[in-house]
């Protein structure tokens, strides 16, 4: 919200207060002041000048070569407006200043061969207005060389002020001067009625009835005759200009006055179009469409509160006029709106409209129902003044059940309760009289309040506390408590998470964070989606059923972008839903999951080694490393060509107690394809709570060993199919209590092995916690095994026959 | 035999007084101390020795080994530097074996350096689901249904009554439904505004909500710890700027700002000229918030607040576009 410096003294005597120290108190104060401009700044270097010759320029045409007195120099100045004329008082920028409707700097030039000092300006050049069409010409009176800033009147500062939806109370100037009467400890100046003359009767004139009170508890209405529709006097054109707004007529620009003083909006209603001169305020009802003001049509529903007269709609009420009944240049008689709506009520209309205008954003935040007669009346005298109109005797104030005003307590020791400090009772007291919170009654302990009714958002004792400190000053509370408090069941829900992190990082992977929304065909890919029903994007419908999809097109992004080796983890929540109907907590479905993904060059070739590219089996190291750091349960890693549907083309899971708790594998060429990848991508996912559960419970200490381990290799020809978990379950099953350690380190496959023959070779531990091993023993456990190998694998020790 | 002794003794001693680098040094330990070295050739012969003499002739050569042994060391530590140069040199200035070691995401990162610093103080950590009810995202944080408040937070909705959270203070409600105060927490996480992505704004974010609820909790209590925090996150020279704001979920309200520590102060873009940065915002836990969890306000007292996490590192490492977080670029991945 726009507030000017000048307008708000008109309530307010700012004496001795810089404008630094308004905007830093009202930010204090809750009262945001994002920007704050000072005019008299942007106006600097602007003087007033007397042209004292104007010739025309011997080169061009439309140029005059002006010499013009400043106060102390005279200055040549190149002038291109017809208007320029000796004896003219003119707005000059001089060198080094910057015109702000152009935002140029003026600087000493030749203009076609003639020299120039500085520029004189327009009122556009002067940002004022619209005008270029000549120079600006000041009043005879101005003096050379005083300032345009104090000639004009542009000497206002400019705040632009966020205002938070519980201060509708401060969406005015009168408003923002309250606050800064119980900051500074000053008085407000309200404005009052003149008291013009008035004649006939209003009630004969025009009749208002409310058919919904709940939409509408107060309906007040001025009615104003023969009032010529024209331009704004100049004091009401600039506080209109001054806060940003267009002038745009007298009646207008009363009405949108009153609005910024009061906070009240009014509507104007050209009389003479109303049907019956009557006032209806009733629901849309039957009503499909109305055109509002702005000749836009819109599409009503039944519950949005209207403005009818006799015969049909004529304005959406507390939203926007309709076009049928406003006020024109031909208007005549006039009829002031100044009503009270339901905040909720206009709020569901303007969220159905989707319109927002200054009066339903200040309605749907809650306006003062007891402003309603003043407002009314001041802006029809004003109109009386500034249109030449007749004011009409008399108001109507429809109003069937009274608003009461909200009363609470105060105690003092809840003040302290809350905050942790004193606030003197005296400073209590002064700071909720500015507020204009009534003290009915009080006593050593406590006050009894009412509260205003410009204030919807205080209610209770902690409301009140909240205006208390908030006046204060919440720089004045004092921060230097110890904060040290006693630890105890401290719970962290992200720890397993973030050994997970260490974990994977350690194995070089990066952490990535996708998008959580992801499009109809990604999320097809797996389980039931959940759909946003207002998504940005149609790429962004559906939740993510998986974290795959994401961290492919991370892939193809990073592929795009020349990357070699990608390796990436996420770790985020994924959504499902099961069944039908209407979503809830039965069968939505959220769980947190990890995702790992590889792909591109495992090895870059380097001066000791050879370039190699990610397999399959770099994946399954990497859940062996995963199921090792966690002490996964008894766990297995398996991997076979995929026979089902399944996004994996070769599967690698791994399984702890037998369950699968991490899936992975390559993905499938042909899913790869639409997310625009040719290369081979590994990846795996897992619900985390799945990978906590099967965390093995830490044992106690096992003695290091005591007495040496014997390691035996060996190598044995085995049939092409023989695969290396055979092996291993069956080693596993055979196992002499010696045996430690079981250790493929090498494959080989030669013609000179035999057809369909490959070589496995082995390296065996044992060891006896007990006692030191003798190569006897050893020999016996090792030549047992491999004679049952070879008898189960038709197997050959290499280097015997 | 003693004669041999005698001998080697001798000659190790000329040896000795030659050995001038590590060369020689080495060069002494093969030919006297080695395993095929004189000494050793001395101790295999003593199995000719006559039976009687041994133990005389075994004494000596004992002896013999532990003198030279004791000078050699001598020798050795004068001579000897680390013992790392291989025999053969290569050329050491070849690149090392690099293995690539991964990183936590600027978020985590953020998130993991605030984490601490409540940890320290003695807060727990939460989390809760993403997909929230329209009662924890609003209701029961005092957003009255049709209220302008929610128009503060853009909303995506799955369903009339349920959205993708707004932002995790509805972890709070959770946590204080599931047990009687004292409650102290933090509750990072993922929130949602359908807001359009472009450099300055996107549709999620990160946010780390906080909350303490017990006997005696107050305003100041709360001013204290998140100046504290600030302090030890963003520095103990920082300005700070506490001022009155609102949130429906708390009253009094705050919003905490520090000094833009890109133009320290001046004004510049990226603190919109204003000299301050907005870090957090806060208040007192408002009571129609304990009622809705069964917490009784005249018995309790607490304070809430909440921060974004993507905005940090906008700030700290001057990221010109917030999508940078989401695309997950290797090049950006790396830096962090």
């Amino acid at each position: 919200m726009v507030i000017s410096l000048n307008w708000l003294k008109e309530y307010i005597s700012l004496e001795g207060i810089s404008a630094e120290v308004i905007s830093e108190k009202l930010t204090s104060a809750g009262l945001e002041v994002e920007k704050m401009t000072d005019q008299s700044a942007i106006y600097k270097g602007f003087v007033a000048a007397h042209v004292r010759e104007c010739i025309k320029h011997p080169n061009a045409d439309k140029l005059s070569l002006c010499k013009v007195w400043d106060g102390q120099n005279e200055l040549s100045v190149v002038c291109g407006a017809p208007n320029v004329a000796v004896g003219q008082k003119v707005v000059l920028a001089t060198i080094g200043t910057n015109i702000p409707g152009k935002d140029f700097i003026i600087k000493k030039s030749k203009i076609r061969g003639a020299e120039s000092e500085g520029m004189l300006c327009s009122e556009s050049e002067l940002a004022i207005s619209d005008n270029h069409e000549g120079i600006m010409v000041l009043g005879e009176s101005a003096e050379p060389g005083s300032a345009i800033s104090d000639l004009l009147g542009l000497n206002d500062v400019i705040f632009e002020i966020g205002i938070t939806p519980n201060r509708p109370d401060a969406l005015s100037h009168l408003g923002v001067a309250r606050d800064l009467a119980a900051i500074f400890g000053r008085e407000v100046k309200k404005p009052a009625l003149k008291n013009l003359p008035a004649s006939g009767d209003i009630h004969k004139l025009a009749a208002v009835e409310i058919a919904d009170t709940q939409g509408c508890p107060r309906y007040t209405a001025k009615v104003v005759k023969n009032v010529t529709i024209g331009p704004s006097p100049e004091w009401l054109k600039n506080k209109i200009q001054s806060i940003g707004l267009r002038s745009i007529n007298n009646v207008v620009d009363v009405t949108n006055f009153i609005l910024h003083e009061l906070g009240q909006p009014l509507h104007a209603f050209d009389l003479d179009t109303l049907a019956g001169n009557k006032i209806v305020v009733d629901k849309a009802g039957a009503l499909k469409e109305f055109t509002t003001l702005d000749s836009n049509k819109r599409q009503m529903n039944p519950d949005i509160l209207m403005i009818n007269d006799g015969e049909k709609g004529i304005a959406i009420a507390g939203i926007m006029g309709g076009e049928n009944s406003e006020v024109t240049a031909k208007t005549k008689n006039i009829l002031l709106e100044s009503a009270y709506f339901n905040p909720s009520v206009i709020r569901k209309g303007a969220k159905f409209l989707q319109m927002s205008s200054d009066a339903s954003y200040r309605f749907e935040r809650g306006t003062d129902p007891h402003m309603t007669p003043f407002a009314a009346e001041r802006a029809a005298e004003l109109i009386a003044e500034v249109a030449g109109g007749a004011l009409i005797a008399g108001t109507i104030d429809i109003y069937p059940e009274k608003i009461e005003k909200k009363t609470t307590e105060l105690p003092y020791s809840r003040i302290e309760r809350i905050l942790g400090f004193t606030i003197p009772k005296e400073k209590v007291i002064q700071i909720l009289k500015s507020l204009e919170f009534v003290i009915t009654d009080s006593t050593e302990e406590k006050l009894m309040l009412e509260i205003p009714t410009f204030r919807p958002d205080v209610e209770r004792e902690i409301d009140v506390i909240e205006e208390v400190v908030r006046i204060f000053g919440y720089e004045n509370i004092p921060d230097n408590l110890i904060v040290s408090y006693p630890v105890h069941n401290r719970v962290d829900q992200t720890e397993f998470d973030d050994q997970i992190k260490t974990a994977l990082t350690g194995l070089g992977y990066f952490e990535a964070i996708s998008l959580p929304m992801i499009s109809e065909w990604e999320s097809s890919l797996f389980g039931n989606p959940v759909k946003v029903k207002n998504p940005l994007t149609v790429e962004m419908e559906y939740l993510r059923t998986s974290l795959i999809p994401g961290m492919l097109q991370n892939i193809r992004r990073n592929i795009h972008a020349g990357e070699k080796t990608i390796r990436l983890f996420e770790i985020g929540n994924v959504m499902s839903r099961t069944g039908e109907g209407e979503v809830s907590w039965k069968n939505l479905h959220e769980e947190t999951r990890c995702v790992l993904v590889l792909t591109g060059e495992a090895e870059t070739k380097e001066w000791y080694r050879d370039d190699r590219k990610y397999d399959i089996f770099d994946l399954k190291g990497d859940l062996e490393s995963l199921a090792a750091k966690f002490s996964i349960d008894s766990f297995t890693i398996d991997s076979y060509y995929s026979t089902e549907k399944n996004i994996f083309g070769s599967v690698t899971e791994l399984k702890s107690r037998g369950q699968a708790i991490i899936n992975g594998g390559s993905v499938r060429k042909d899913i790869l394809r639409k997310f625009d990848i040719d290369q081979p991508v590994f990846c795996a996912e897992f619900t985390i709570s799945s990978l906590a559960e099967a965390v093995k419970k830490r044992e106690g200490f096992r003695h290091l060993p005591k007495f040496p381990k014997v390691f035996r290799d060996f190598a044995f020809i085995l049939d092409s199919e023989v695969q290396f978990n055979e092996l291993v379950a069956f080693v596993e099953k055979n196992q002499t209590p010696l045996l430690s350690s079981f250790r493929l380190f090498d494959v080989y496959e030669h013609k000179s092995l035999g057809e369909g023959k490959k070589s496995m070779a082995f390296s065996l531990e044992f060891y006896n916690e007990n006692a030191t091993l003798t190569d006897e023993i050893v020999d016996r456990e090792f030549n047992s095994l491999i004679q049952k190998i070879s008898k189960k694998f038709n197997a050959q020790l290499r280097g015997s026959n | 035999m003693k004669e041999k002794i005698e001998e080697i003794k001798k000659r190790a001693q000329d040896g000795m007084g030659k050995i001038t680098d590590q060369k020689s040094l080495e060069d002494f330990r093969i030919a006297f101390l080695g395993r095929n070295g004189a000494v050793s050739g001395l101790f295999s012969e003593l199995k000719n020795v006559p039976k009687e003499e041994k133990p005389a002739v075994g004494n000596q050569l004992n002896q013999l080994r532990d003198e030279l042994n004791a000078s050699f060391a001598l020798m050795a530590e004068k001579y000897e530097s680390s013992g790392d140069e291989p025999v053969a040199r290569v050329d050491l200035s070849l690149p090392g074996r690099a293995r690539l070691i991964g990183s936590r995401h600027l978020v985590t990162q953020t998130m993991d350096e605030i984490k601490a610093i409540f940890k320290r103080m003695g807060f727990s950590i939460y989390t809760g689901p993403e997909v929230e009810s329209d009662y924890y995202n609003f209701e029961a944080l005092n957003f009255p249904p049709n209220h302008p408040a929610r128009d503060m937070q853009d909303t995506f909705f799955i369903s009339d009554n349920f959205v993708l959270r707004t932002h995790t203070t509805p972890v709070q409600i959770r946590i204080m439904e599931s047990g009687p105060p004292p409650v102290r927490a933090i509750m990072p996480g993922k929130v949602f505004r359908n807001e359009d992505i472009n450099a300055r704004s996107h549709c999620i974010f990160h946010q780390i909500d906080g909350i303490a609820v017990g006997d005696n909790i107050t305003f100041m209590e709360l001013k204290s710890t998140l100046l504290s925090f600030a302090k030890e996150f963003y520095g103990s020279n920082i300005k700070h700027r506490f001022r009155a704001s609102f949130f429906p979920f708390t009253e009094p309200s705050a919003e905490l700002d520090v000094t833009c520590f890109i133009c320290c102060g001046k004004g510049c873009r990226m603190c919109k000229h204003s000299g301050w940065l907005e870090i957090l915002g806060c208040g007192m836990v408002d009571p129609n918030v304990f009622k809705s969890v069964g917490y009784n306000p005249e018995e309790i007292t607490g304070y809430a607040f909440g921060m974004g996490v993507e905005r940090i590192g906008i700030l700290k490492y001057g990221l010109p576009d917030i999508r940078l977080y989401f695309e997950n670029d290797l090049r950006f991945l790396r830096q962090f």
